[in-house]
């Protein structure tokens, strides 16, 4: 046979020489095929891509918030020193043209603070208020947006009634500490009489030059960096869960090269393409998160912290170590997790029986953290800070701890489980086979639960050093209003006594009495009220109308001789001047022939014995009127709707620059209630994170056994059976997880505790509380569950074609 | 129309669609009890849905099926299950077996979900076991066994409730000739040995050649094919 017949030879095409690569590019090749891997595989394909993005993209959108969240809060102090007027430092300023004198008329109106002054510039030259354009005019005044929207809103009538100024205009952003802050100037007159009172001063510029930073409070600091610590150590955890979401399939599809070839080395590589892949996707889903959040925060408030969206904005350098630190942990956890299964040509193996966990590596790293904290033991708050290197290293080995104990337990625990009904075998059998898989679900909960604990216990433990009696009774009256100078108490009370819910009003002035004009040697306080009123300051022998007692011996009167300076037939000055300062009132004033000698009572006006000398009306002459300061305490009948916002619009009715105050037992340092604040915010985050996080990694799991569920229900499985094996997967290694967590805490917060020299003490409610918080999330987390496993039960998953 | 005299499971008429493909288009089948009969046909022709149907894991849109005098496709989904439960058994391609228990545990399953206790369910799953050659594999898993055991642990399994009907979907689809043709031995002789009907979904000519009678399934229709002897 020749060629020329047209006839060809019969040949099979060649495949192509093996190509000659560089070692670098053939990895590069490897991770390249196994990024095309992970989006590839059709709805399924990226179905999976996505969840695992979704699970990196919130941690990193977590982890950019955090490191974010500094800055926020630096920025919103700058704006706040930025503004600040009245700054107690008693520097007297004469009135000029740059000169402004400002009010401090802030109020509350139900749960919100309202940040208000009352502005009267002297001259051309007045300073103007940041983020304000013009002095506005008495009757006018310029608002914060949101409570310009309050006020125009129907839940807003009642404060209009207090401020019913017209609104010339808004406070720019410059002005105000956050988007939903509630802050308003109105334009005053007549204010600098007033001046020296505390609450009107008159600067000539805002902002506090003297501004000295409070110095650092170790414990507060501890406080801050175990926040920190606790609260970031999950949402790691977190991550690391994330990027092994769909790891049995991509086990499956790695065998499959394995058929055509691929070496286990490349195998490897390929799967950490595919985490690469993931990691990077959940890096720009993350971005995409975080800038959403930042959009939003703009019009949230959480516990009555806003911030504007500006100022979230991370650390350049912290946002690029997210950026570098997440994809490599996605790696390296990807390579760590195919320690353990072999990739063979014909399917995956993971041994039968892997051997069995060893407990004394894990038990070194608590170990390590307690020895790196054991040096601080004792160091209370007078031995400097904390060594903050020490402090997070030792914490974060304490919870890194739990995540290298549980599995261990698990393992233990659950190869002891003895038999019971179907739904318990199935469960502990799959227990029994995959503890590792149940323990990295529970890894986050038990690590936040743990931490949580920890601090509970701290904060319990320190509170007292933050918190101070204010010696108020609330029992006895529930607002205090004071009154400006000169403004007659009388009539203020009796308009308060009118307001809807008020049950009754004590009503008394007071003033300042000194042995001289100028610069008194001795004063003591002078206090102008009805009998029934002078009876809660002290014990009085007898009291009439026109009476005029001294007391003496009280304890605030400590280095006074009441007795001598209220000798009958004296002179003394009310509203007396001091040097360098303005000129007072400075009215004499005679004590009377037939004074009266009174006893000290604890006072229930006060919460302190008063002392000094009290005075009956018909006994004042009209001329001490000037120099007398109204006080009113209420008490009301709590049950009336909005009574406390009654009272202060009655009481803004009588006198704009009335001071209405709500008492309360006890007072808190402000800073210990912003960690607070914080660390409920972040818990809240941290624990709807890994809600999220088991919600996705149990409906993969279901997935992945969609046909055998199907086939358990072909046979007559019920979905009853099946949804309660479901239950006892999660509850058992939850509860050991939160067992572990709970002794984990509490070694924690006792160490925590005693390197902050607090008693030791449990707080056994917050310990339920938050080991109850951490059940809750796991049984809300099988609850939604439940309808995809009735749904991938269903009979037509067995269909193939 | 009335089931043929002694009929066991019946059905005409059945209609069954996935969205917009029809899987059956009047489908018809009838088997007696201790009779092993084939559905044949290519893949997509609706044989599975058939099986699905018959064996009340699907419902059909249309037809009626009706077994031991009761008519199946009128019953709840509970009642179906109950069915299942106690006088059918299946057995699937990939044996689907729960991998995390142990063969023993796999085949005394159905006992336990019918209430009976795990010493007599186990009890009884070995003797199946014997019977089909395993009882060796007994404290081994699924994935420690090769898939011709697997298979014959899964037969075991849907046997061990002594079923009426046993539902069998390509059961030799993933195993070689060999051990193919030991299952269908072992297969055929336990179902016969009880008397229970056997509902063989295969594509497969020398897997049909174990039953009695073949109905060949094509493009939703069922045909009923006189066997050559």
């Amino acid at each position: 046979m020749s060629l020329s017949t047209g006839e060809r030879p019969r040949t099979w095409p060649t495949a192509p020489a093996p190509g000659r690569r560089s070692r670098i590019r053939r990895v590069a090749a490897d991770l390249a095929m196994g990024v095309r891997f992970a989006f590839t595989g059709g709805r399924e394909g990226w179905t999976r891509a996505v969840l695992t993005a979704v699970g990196v993209g919130l941690g990193v959108a977590l982890l950019l918030l955090t490191t974010a969240l500094p800055h926020a809060l630096g920025v919103r102090q700058e704006k706040e020193a930025a503004r600040t007027d009245i700054t107690f430092t008693g520097r007297w300023l004469p009135k000029a043209d740059d000169t402004l004198v400002v009010a401090n008329v802030g109020s509350d109106f139900r749960d919100d603070s309202i940040r208000g002054r009352a502005l009267e510039p002297e001259g051309p030259r007045a300073p103007l208020p940041p983020g304000v354009e013009r002095f506005p005019a008495k009757g006018e005044m310029v608002v914060s947006p949101a409570l310009q929207e309050l006020l125009e809103s129907d839940s807003g009538a009642l404060l209009r009634e207090r401020l019913p100024d017209r609104i010339v205009g808004t406070i720019g952003e410059s002005g105000l500490i956050g988007p939903a802050e509630l802050a308003f100037y109105q334009g005053a007159e007549g204010l600098a009489p007033h001046i020296d009172s505390g609450r009107i001063v008159r600067i000539d510029g805002y902002g506090d030059p003297n501004a000295t930073s409070e110095r650092s409070d170790p414990v507060l600091l501890l406080l801050i960096l175990v926040v920190f610590v606790v609260l970031l150590m999950p949402v790691v955890v977190f991550i690391a869960a994330a990027v092994r979401f769909g790891g049995e399939r991509r086990d499956r599809r790695l065998a499959a090269l394995r058929l055509v070839g691929s070496d286990s080395g490349m195998t490897r590589r390929i799967a950490a393409g595919e985490a690469l892949a993931g990691a990077m996707l959940g890096l720009v889903f993350g971005a995409g998160f975080f800038l959403a959040g930042r959009r939003l925060a703009g019009t949230a408030e959480v516990f009555h912290i806003s911030v504007f969206p500006s100022y979230l904005s991370p650390s350049p350098l912290l946002a690029l170590l997210v950026a570098v630190a997440v994809p490599t942990a996605a790696v390296l956890v990807t390579l760590l997790a195919l320690r353990g299964v072999v990739i063979e040509p014909l399917g995956v193996v993971r041994a039968g029986r892997p051997p069995r966990r060893r407990l004394w590596w894990r038990l070194l790293l608590p170990l390590a953290g307690l020895a790196m904290l054991y040096p601080m033991i004792g160091d209370g708050r007078d031995n400097g800070d904390f060594n903050q290197y020490l402090v997070a290293g030792g914490v974060v080995l304490l919870l890194v701890g739990v995540t290298a104990l549980l599995p261990w337990i698990v393992e233990t625990a659950v190869a002891r489980l003895g038999a019971g009904g179907v739904a318990w075998q199935l469960a502990v059998r799959r227990l029994q086979m995959s503890s590792g898989t149940a323990a990295r679900t529970v890894n986050g909960i038990a690590v936040a639960v743990a931490g949580a604990i920890a601090l509970q216990m701290l904060f319990t433990g320190v509170e007292d050093d933050y918190t101070r009696s204010t010696g108020q009774d609330v029992a006895w009256a529930q607002v205090e209003v004071t009154l400006p100078n000169a403004v007659p108490v009388a009539p203020a009370a009796e308009k308060l006594r009118n307001t809807k819910g008020v049950n009754e009003v004590y009503d008394y002035s007071e003033g300042h009495l000194g042995d001289r004009a100028r610069d008194p040697q001795a004063g003591t306080t002078v206090t102008v009220g009805g009998c029934s009123v002078l009876r809660e300051i002290a014990d009085l022998p007898s009291c009439a109308d026109g009476d005029v007692f001294a007391v003496h011996g009280a304890e605030r009167d400590t280095g006074v001789d009441v007795a001598k300076l209220a000798a009958p037939g004296r002179t003394l000055y009310l509203d007396p001047s001091y040097e360098g300062g303005p000129k007072s009132l400075e009215i004499p004033w005679t004590v009377p022939q037939d004074v009266k000698t009174a006893n000290p009572r604890h006072a229930l006006l006060a919460g302190t014995d008063r002392g000094g000398i009290l005075i009956t009306p018909k006994a004042v002459p009209d001329t001490l009127t000037p120099a007398l300061q109204g006080h009113a305490y209420l008490r009301l009948d709590e049950s009336v709707p909005d009574v406390h916002d009654r009272v202060r619009n009655t009481a803004a009715a009588v006198d704009p620059l009335a001071n209405t105050v709500t008492w309360a037992q006890t007072e808190r340092t402000g800073r210990f209630d912003a960690i607070r604040t914080a660390l409920l915010v972040g818990a809240a985050c941290v624990l709807a994170l890994i809600g999220a996080s088991l919600l996705v990694s149990q409906l993969e799991q279901l997935r992945e056994r969609k046909k055998l569920l199907s086939a358990l229900v072909a046979f007559g499985t019920r979905r009853r059976t099946l949804s309660l094996s479901l239950l006892w997967q999660t509850t058992i290694p939850i509860t050991l997880g939160l067992l572990l967590a709970t002794a984990v805490g509490l070694t924690l917060g006792t160490v925590l505790l005693k390197m902050t020299a607090t008693t030791v003490r449990v707080d056994w409610s917050s310990v339920l509380a938050m080991t109850g918080i951490g059940a809750a999330v796991v049984l809300t987390v099988t609850l939604l569950g439940l309808p995809s496993l009735l749904r991938l039960t269903r009979p037509e998953g067995l269909r193939t074609e | 129309m009335t089931p043929p005299a002694g009929s066991l499971l019946w059905a005409e008429q059945l209609r069954k669609a996935y969205g917009p493909t029809l899987a059956l288009d009047g489908a018809e089948f009838s088997i007696h009890p201790g009779e092993v009969v084939a559905v044949m046909g290519p893949s997509g022709s609706g044989k599975s849905t058939l099986l699905h149907c018959l064996a009340g894991i699907v419902t059909p849109d249309a037809g009626t099926i009706m077994y031991g005098g009761r008519e199946l496709s009128a019953m709840s989904d509970a009642e179906r299950s109950a069915l299942r439960r106690s006088e059918f058994g299946f057995v699937f391609q990939f044996g689907q077996l729960v991998p995390e228990l142990t063969c023993v545990e796999n085949v005394a399953l159905p006992l336990r979900l019918n209430g009976s206790s795990r010493k007599e369910a186990e009890r009884a799953a070995l003797t199946w076991m014997e019977r089909l050659e395993v009882d060796e594999l007994r404290k081994k898993r699924p994935g420690e066994v090769s898939g011709g055991q697997g298979q014959r642990v899964a037969v075991a399994r849907s046997l061990v409730t002594n079923p009426r009907v046993l539902f069998a979907d390509e059961p030799t689809g993933a195993l070689d000739s060999l051990n193919g043709e030991r299952v269908m031995e072992l297969l055929t002789d336990a179902a016969r040995s009880t008397d229970a009907a056997v509902v063989l979904v295969t594509h497969e000519a020398r897997v049909a050649a174990y039953s009695d009678r073949e109905i060949v399934v094509r493009d939703g229709r069922s045909r009923d094919m006189e066997r050559a002897v």
